[in-house]
């Protein structure tokens, strides 16, 4: 079984080596916003210097690549049971759940060092974070990778459409990063957002991030984005296998 | 027997919009036998349900009710231990299209329990087996649709399964990439595999099968060897176009004939089913001729699967898609 999962990820990540531009293009937007976006809030009275509004604003630009990236690798998923693909492995003696395990490891790794490459960036523009802050982070970061990327597999396997799961995943996104803070601190909105922006989970993992960039482990956010992210995670996951275990037969 | 499946019934519940559900019997009791070692056709018009019986034999949809033991084993029961046994290449192919078609094949092997250099030493024996050395790098998506269609029966079987399961094999080749892949599955046959496929095509499974079953409306209507069938039918058949008004009296007519075995309305032409057609033609003529009646074409053939068909169904299977 766990044989089976390493084979089917090593598969996927030999099949990512192999175009290595889709990752790299995925970070485009959340570069260009580091770039073009953190000076500009630097500017105003919130930010104050360059490095202290790259460290807010950093953790809040990884989530975005997290939501943005994981959440939408069911696509190929979709087209992968239309052209049967899934459908072959489905009555292969593979053990059912690597093939969804392969993918979503793939996913969580592809997560962490596209955080790396965006880290790198802000620390080359000035930022100074924590260290270790940054690696519990990092862990923070696959977390969330398996908390979307659980969520797009199991859609994908439950719509079978692209049409459904974009309009799906548009109706969610927008929300999901307005009240998450990435822009701006969720201090500078009014009582009801920050009310609403509680139960957003993403939420939480941005808060957590600025914590443990400041080196701050002791903040609340942290276990509590960690428990929820982890728990939603274990949820979605367990949902995406057993759709793939429903697949056929 | 490599497969022996009784009574295989499946009903799917269809979604008819606003809530409203409907079941439909795609596979309505199929009795099948398959002896190893045999290419066994499944042969009948789309929709007729044979893709839903082989998903049902591969336990890629579970039967609703009936049983079916497949290379040893019980399909509801134990389909895990059929996936070993068995290859599976379906209709639309089923290969990772962004991939290299050497990496497919290795790791269909590995997954079958080869060690990574047995995994290469095998995906190299295949890719020289279906010539598809030179294509081995290139991702499959830039391939021609033979050339996928080959990597997909690699990859089936790459783990060497005693049974191999082919869905609408050809559908969409090209003729010569047709004959190629009949040949391919003659060649499994040498070599020992059991060969289940579906076909709409009749000339397929007249070429390459040893037995066939005919399905239609998810029932098997007929079964036998090719020839067998044919000749249940008798041996040739006179097609006849002598004009509208005239079909009712030459079918009178030449039921009459002692060697006529049966008579065939088909639009406007007769088809007359006739025991050795060379020497009996001349008959029919003197037959026709003497009853008054003018022919405007005539043709002598041998009797052809379609003929089974349409004793058997009514209809002409060219005309059921």
């Amino acid at each position: 079984m766990f044989r089976h999962t390493m084979l089917f990820l090593g598969y996927e990540l030999r099949l990512t080596l192999r175009n290595p531009v889709w990752p790299l293009f995925g970070i485009l937007q959340p570069v260009l916003y580091l770039l073009l976006f953190a000076p500009l809030v630097a500017n105003t009275t919130v930010g104050g210097t360059m490095g202290d509004t790259l460290r807010l604003f950093t953790p809040g630009v990884l989530m975005m690549i997290a939501l943005f990236g994981s959440l939408f690798v069911g696509f190929g998923m979709i087209n992968e049971i239309r052209n049967g693909y899934l459908e072959r492995l489905a009555v292969s003696p593979a053990w059912r759940p690597a093939i969804v395990l392969g993918r979503t490891m793939r996913d969580m790794l592809v997560l962490v060092l596209q955080a790396l490459l965006v880290i790198g960036l802000a620390w080359l523009m000035g930022m100074r974070a924590s260290a270790p802050g940054v690696l519990v982070m990092l862990v923070l970061m696959a977390a969330t990778g398996l908390l979307a990327s659980g969520l797009s597999y199991g859609l994908a396997l439950a719509l079978r459409d692209e049409n459904g799961m974009s309009q799906i995943m548009q109706f969610f996104a927008l929300p999901l990063i307005l009240l998450t803070g990435i822009m701006l601190p969720m201090s500078l909105a009014p009582q009801w957002m920050q009310t609403v922006a509680h139960f957003n989970p993403l939420y939480h993992a941005v808060e957590a991030g600025r914590s443990l960039f400041d080196g701050d482990f002791t903040d609340g956010s942290i276990p509590l984005a960690f428990g929820l992210t982890l728990a939603l995670g274990a949820l979605t996951l367990t949902w995406s296998v057993s759709s793939m275990n429903k697949l056929a037969g | 027997m490599i497969i022996e499946a009784h009574g295989l019934r499946k009903t799917f519940t269809a979604k008819r919009g606003r809530g409203k559900t409907e079941q439909v019997e795609a596979v309505k009791g199929v009795d099948l036998e398959v002896e190893a070692g045999q290419i066994f056709a499944v042969l009948g018009p789309n929709g007729a349900g044979k893709t839903t019986t082989i998903r049902m034999l591969a336990t890629l949809i579970p039967p609703t009710s009936g049983t079916a033991i497949v290379a040893g084993h019980d399909v509801t029961r134990d389909p895990g231990k059929v996936r070993e046994n068995i290859g599976y290449v379906g209709q639309a192919g089923g290969v990772d299209e962004n991939s290299p078609g050497r990496e497919g094949i290795i790791l269909a092997a590995r997954i079958g329990g080869m060690s990574r250099k047995q995994a290469e030493t095998r995906s190299e024996e295949l890719l020289t087996a279906f010539s598809l050395t030179e294509f081995a790098d290139r991702p499959i998506k830039t391939l021609s649709g033979g050339q996928k269609r080959r990597f997909a029966l690699a990859i089936g079987l790459v783990n060497r399964p005693p049974l191999f399961f082919l869905d609408e094999p050809t559908t969409g080749l090209d003729p010569q990439n047709r004959a190629n892949l009949w040949d391919e599955v003659r060649a499994l046959r040498k070599q020992g595999t059991s060969v289940l496929l579906t076909t709409h095509y009749l000339e397929e499974a007249d070429a390459l099968c040893d037995r066939l079953v005919i399905i239609d409306h998810g029932l098997v209507v007929a079964e036998g060897t090719p020839d067998d069938l044919k000749k249940e039918i008798a041996g040739d058949v006179v097609t006849l176009r002598l004009g509208e008004s005239a079909n009712e009296p030459a079918q009178a007519l030449l039921s009459a004939e002692p060697y006529v075995r049966d008579v065939r309305t088909e639009d406007e032409t007769l088809r007359v089913y006739v025991d050795d057609g060379e020497h009996n033609l001349p008959h029919l003529l003197r037959a026709l001729e003497a009853g008054g009646l003018g022919i405007q074409s005539i043709s002598l053939d041998r009797a052809t699967l379609d003929d089974v068909f349409l004793r058997h169904t009514g209809r002409s299977l060219r005309d059921a898609d």
